[in-house]
Parts: C-alpha cells; structure tokens; sequence
C-alpha cells in the first residue's frame, strides 16, 4: 500500500481527531502511537534525561487531549502539537528548577552576528561523544536560538515550517537561524577551544 | 566588499536548500568566483556536522496505551507540585517507601510469631532475658528512618 502522502496523513489525522472527540479512546492511542517517537525526540534535545523527557512528552499529549476542541486543521497535527510540546519543555525544566538559558536581552536586538571560522568536530569523536557536545553547547544558548537550531538541524524542518510552528516569518527564522548559528560556534569555542580552526 | 556581505547572508539559506533557483544561481556564481565566500560557505556547512542523527529513541512499552486511558479517565496529566531542589530523588524515595515496608512486614511478622509463641496457663510468666521483639522492630524502624534521613541531608 505504500507510505500515505502528506495529504492522507492529515485526512487521517482529522478523522482520528474527530472520532477521538466522539469519545474513542483507541483514535487518540493511534494518534500518541503515530507521534510518540517524534515527540520523544525532540524532548531529548532539551534534556538529556529520559525521566524528564518522558514526562515532557506525557504532559504535552495530555495538554493535546484537552485541546482537542480547539484543533482545526489550519495546520497540521503534527505542527500543533509539535508546538505544543515545545512550550511544554520549557513549562517543565522551569518546574523542576532547570530553566533554559534567557537572555536577559533580546538576542535578537543585540548587535550583528559576525560568522566564525571553521569548526569542525575532530575525526576520532564518537556520534555520541559528538552529540553530548552539541547539547552542551545547545544549552548555553538563549532558547529562540537552541528551539530554531533543533527544528531545522536535527528536525530538519523547511523554513516554513518553522515560522508555522513558532508563529514567525520565514524572514525572521532565516536571521533568527543566521544568528544561532553564529552564537553556537562562539559558545563552541569558548567551551571547547581545542575545536577552533589552526 | 558590501556584495559579499550580502552573499554571506544567503548562504545558509542556500545550504538549507530554502533558496529558489532564481536566488541561488547567482550566490552559485558568486561562490566560484569569490575565494572568501567559499571559506565562509565551507564554515557554515561544517556545523552541520555537529547536528548528527540520533539513535532511535526508546519509548516506554505501553505509552501510548497509558496515555489514552488516563486521557479518557480525566487525569489532568499535570505533573505533581513541583520538586523542592532539596526534594528526594526518585531513587531514594523508592529506598524510604521499600524501608518502611520492609519495616511494617517485619513487625507484622513479629508479632505474628510473637502470638505463636505466648506461653499458656502456668508458663505465664516475666522472663528478663526474653527480648520483646517489638522493640528491636521498633529500634530497626529508627535506625532505618535515620539512615534514610541521613542519606536525604546528603543530597
């Protein structure tokens, strides 16, 4: 039968929406069941624990759950509660005392990103020695930046896709990902000046 | 000078494959041209190396099934108050709630044992050196509840 199109997963998505709302329990499981590894995913971005990062995917389903009336297809479910869940984490980290870097300024005011050299990770890291690194680093950052590098670097979602989600212009994802980008490599060198180019 | 700056701000665009045709073949042109912009392409393009994929995550066997259930029961979902920073870990609670059970089976069994062992009629009688076992119970249940505070007061 093939993988369904973009189309068919979102008429599929509304039908279990709505069936869901006329009271079928096993509709909304298929819904957790279709977006669970996404959302669990994502939630590992921001922590590395996976007590939290379940708890954030729960709480984000459960606040989808009674939602659900004010769903109405304009986007994707997948984008609604993508968004969801992204507000979630920084709910939860607040309340377990684990808040996410905000800049006391707004980032996005402070002077021009200037790019920087060349970094690159050394040949002999492990993936994993790799990505324990860039959450590192990820962390640092003030959150519109680490939320707009993770959508588009490990989500790999297109520009548009993330003005959707965060409510944005593509104009504003494009600089708002020029400036992370920059900030990333300076908080990478600062962190880890043995990664700056010779 | 001013062209490249302006190139510049195009190329992570253009490596996220966001551009047109129409935006990206003269950055395209520009880039063979320009020694500089092609060092500066190459330093956007090496932080993707750092955005590797992931292994698959792990989800807890049941979620789905779980979350749906507790959905149409009404649970709110809300995590509980939030942790005091000096809270017990997860790990420690389950050692305090598994101490004080193991506490309460032993006292039960205790005096269950104790019951067993009441001496009837004429065998009724104080004995010095009989140790009431609900005070060594009861000792235990002490030094098991300060070994647990201790271990909180570390944390």
């Amino acid at each position: 039968m093939g993988t369904p199109t973009m189309e068919q997963a979102q008429v599929e998505d509304g039908q279990l929406v709505q069936e869901t709302l006329d009271g079928n329990r096993m509709s909304f499981q298929l819904l957790v069941e279709r977006y669970q590894d996404r959302l669990f995913s994502l939630a590992r971005h921001y922590t590395r624990n996976p007590v939290d990062a379940e708890d954030i995917v729960q709480e984000a389903f459960m606040k989808a759950y009674r939602r659900l009336a004010s769903f109405d297809g304009r986007s994707s479910f997948y984008t609604w509660i993508y968004r969801i869940t992204v507000n979630t984490v920084l709910d939860v980290m607040k309340r377990r005392g684990r808040s996410p870097v905000q800049s006391v300024e707004d980032p996005e005011l402070v002077g021009e990103a200037r790019p920087v050299a060349c970094v690159t990770p050394d040949a002999k890291l492990h993936t994993e020695e790799i990505s324990e690194i860039t959450h590192r680093v990820l962390e640092e950052l003030p959150e519109i930046f680490r939320t707009a590098l993770v959508l588009r670097e490990f989500e790999e979602m297109s520009y548009q896709a993330i003005a959707d989600m965060l409510g944005i212009s593509i104009g504003t994802v494009e600089s708002r990902l020029f400036r992370a980008r920059a900030k990333f490599k300076q908080k990478l060198l600062s962190l880890y000046p043995e990664f700056g180019e010779d | 000078m001013d062209d490249c700056k302006q190139q510049q701000t195009l190329i992570p665009s253009y490596l996220d494959g966001e551009l047109s045709e129409a935006q990206a073949a003269p950055l395209r042109q520009h880039l063979l041209a320009c020694q500089g912009c092609r060092n500066a392409a190459q330093g956007e393009r090496s932080l993707k190396a750092w955005f590797q994929a992931e292994a698959a995550v792990t989800v807890p066997v049941g979620f789905a099934a779980r979350i749906a259930r507790r959905a149409f029961e009404g649970d709110t979902g809300e995590l509980d108050a939030p942790l005091p920073a000096n809270a017990p870990t997860p790990i420690l609670r389950f050692v305090l709630t598994a101490t004080a059970v193991a506490a309460g089976l032993l006292l039960v069994l205790s005096v269950a044992l104790r019951s067993s062992e009441l001496p009837s009629g004429d065998r009724l009688r104080a004995d010095s050196d009989t140790l009431q076992p609900l005070d060594q119970v009861l000792r235990e249940l002490d030094a098991a509840n300060a070994t647990a505070e201790r271990a909180t007061d570390r944390k």
